[in-house]
């Protein structure tokens, strides 16, 4: 990531919003994105939206005073970890933790987002300009399946988010995707004779596409949803024309692998059996 | 729309090989309903959408050999009323429902949907031309209690968009009957600060409502506004504080709880709304 080529349109941005009086906190010197404190209705919002408990580790990039670091750690139980540029909102931050309480769960670092590692998050949140959140897109991408981002205001471009509320302003949230892109293949114990289905997916973000063979006959795969490392889909299993029905398919992925709990039809005639698939070529 | 001239191909085509016909009434040039039984994963989806339970009435309205009510009955436990227009047909289902053990749950009647009382049915399915579909709306709308689920096959309603759409090999569509909220309301909540009262006005169209709340000197807009059935919930926010509320409408009255705060320093309460006037629907 080069640091020229996001702070000219942001200090364009920055200086425009400054000349125009708005908003109080901005601030144009080196900084890529204006400090713009977000309203607690809203800080308590993101939290709400993204779930947080006190397994979560929270990292906030562009920190600002710490406020949603704070307020994740005091009313949600969280850790976190804040970034800013600016090393006096970084002092003011570490203040604000210690009259709050939870200087022993959080922490503040001067440092420019875009050179630290974020891996460790639980949860990502942000407040930042839409350009600034296009770069950051990539980074976001490659976090461990299954992290929330949530994001104030401005969204990640053609990324949907999985959620989005209005609660006086928007809020977004979006959990970071498996990668399920590619051949799978796996032996399903149907009565009364084994069946040998393929998948071949194919993904964008978090929609995901394909086309299945169930013992060698193509088919297709419907309602296929991924949230983080969960995916479920449907195949209709038409081996038997006088005893039809629909696999569910629900579980999980982990690297090259993918398995969970298959049901075969509904109500009562239902039945429930385990499957995994493997990543063709491995 | 592209469909009708299709299915009116379709039709014609059918109508040419099928003699058993749902007619249409009212003496209207209508095309009536062919009767095409739905798959066996068709009849499985119905139920499964509709999320049927054993204390639910299955109302299959236009029943066909009755497939949909007895699976609805031998899978599910539930209990079944199938309507035909066909007479013939609706010896066939009370044969294979004998036949299938569920004759003591389920029953078969000849007549016409656009007649029928199907009051007393927690859910409705269909599988009937967009004509017939359209017509039968209000009627469903009139008779079935909020929170009744209507499950359409292949064709839905032209202005309800579906609480859910679910596509395998072939389009289901879920309806859940919205309890009628529009109108003026008035909200008295316990909330954390202290007692609260409210003018809450809500405006509907089908299950979308939208509205808010008159305080003095200002109006606080009910974000997040959803209603299915007869549970409607919100938001409002008040003083730096959101106010998540939940309740459940019975007629003139809604009830429920009010979550306040964020996190571990939320607050639950109790709010209750009743019935100033009402306005006509949207839609």
């Amino acid at each position: 990531m080069r640091a020229d080529t996001r702070t000219l349109p942001s200090l364009l941005l920055a200086a425009a919003l400054a000349a125009t009086g708005l908003p109080a906190g901005a601030q144009q010197s080196n900084f890529t994105t204006p400090y713009v404190p977000t309203p607690q209705v809203t800080v308590d919002e993101m939290l709400r939206l993204a779930e947080v408990n006190d397994k979560d580790f929270v990292i906030d990039l562009g920190s600002g005073d710490g406020r949603l670091v704070i307020t994740a750690a005091q009313k949600f139980g969280a850790r976190g970890l804040g970034m800013d540029i600016d090393a006096n909102l970084v002092a003011e931050s570490e203040e604000n933790a210690r009259l709050a309480g939870v200087a022993d769960r959080v922490k503040f670092a001067q440092q420019d987002f875009f050179k630290a590692d974020i891996s460790q998050a639980t949860v990502i949140t942000m407040y930042l300009l839409p350009s600034v959140n296009m770069l950051l897109r990539p980074v976001l991408l490659g976090l461990k399946p299954g992290t929330r981002i949530v994001s104030h205001d401005f969204d990640l471009g053609d990324w949907p988010p999985d959620r989005k509320t209005t609660v006086r302003k928007n809020t977004f949230l979006w959990i970071v995707p498996a990668q399920v892109a590619g051949r799978w293949r796996m032996k399903l114990p149907l009565p009364p004779i084994e069946r040998l289905l393929d998948l071949e997916l194919t993904q964008r973000h978090q929609e995901v596409s394909g086309r299945a063979r169930l013992n060698g006959v193509p088919t297709q795969i419907w309602e296929f949803t991924l949230a983080g490392d969960r995916v479920s889909f449907v195949v209709v299993d038409a081996t038997d024309r006088e005893n039809e029905a629909s696999l569910y398919f629900t579980g999980r992925v982990v690297g090259d692998v993918m398995e969970g709990e298959l049901t075969r039809g509904v109500g009562a005639t239902r039945s429930v059996m385990r499957w995994r698939a493997v990543k063709d070529g491995t | 729309m592209a469909f009708p001239l299709a299915a009116a191909l379709l039709l014609a085509a059918m109508l040419a090989t099928a003699p058993a016909l749902a007619a249409d009434v009212k003496g209207e040039i209508d095309i009536p309903t062919p009767y095409v039984p739905s798959t066996s994963v068709a009849v499985d989806e119905m139920l499964r959408v509709a999320d049927v339970r054993p204390d639910d009435l299955v109302v299959d309205l236009g029943s066909g050999d009755g497939r949909i009510v007895i699976a609805a009955a031998r899978d599910y436990g539930a209990r079944g009323l199938g309507i035909e227009i066909d007479p013939d047909l609706v010896k066939k289902s009370t044969e294979n429902a004998r036949l299938a053990g569920v004759a003591d749950r389920v029953a078969f009647r000849e007549g016409d949907v656009l007649k029928a009382d199907f009051a007393a049915a927690t859910v409705v399915t269909l599988y009937l031309l967009p004509q017939l579909v359209e017509k039968l709306k209000p009627r469903l709308l009139a008779q079935l209690a909020p929170g009744s689920r209507i499950v359409a096959h292949d064709f839905g309603f032209k202005d309800w968009t579906p609480d859910r759409t679910v596509n395998i090999s072939k389009n289901y569509y879920l309806y859940v009957v919205p309890a009628r909220v529009a109108g003026k309301w008035r909200l008295e909540a316990e909330l954390p600060g202290g007692a609260r009262s409210y003018d809450f006005e809500l405006a509907q169209a089908n299950q979308r409502v939208r509205g808010g709340a008159r305080v003095a000197g200002g109006y606080l807009p009910a974000f997040e506004a959803k209603l299915a059935g007869d549970r409607i919930a919100f938001v409002l926010v008040e003083n730096d504080t959101s106010h998540y509320f939940e309740g459940r409408v019975n007629g003139a009255e809604i009830t429920g709880t009010v979550r306040s705060g964020p996190g571990r320093e939320r607050a639950t309460t109790r709010w209750r709304a009743t019935r100033v006037t009402g306005v006509p629907d949207e839609g």
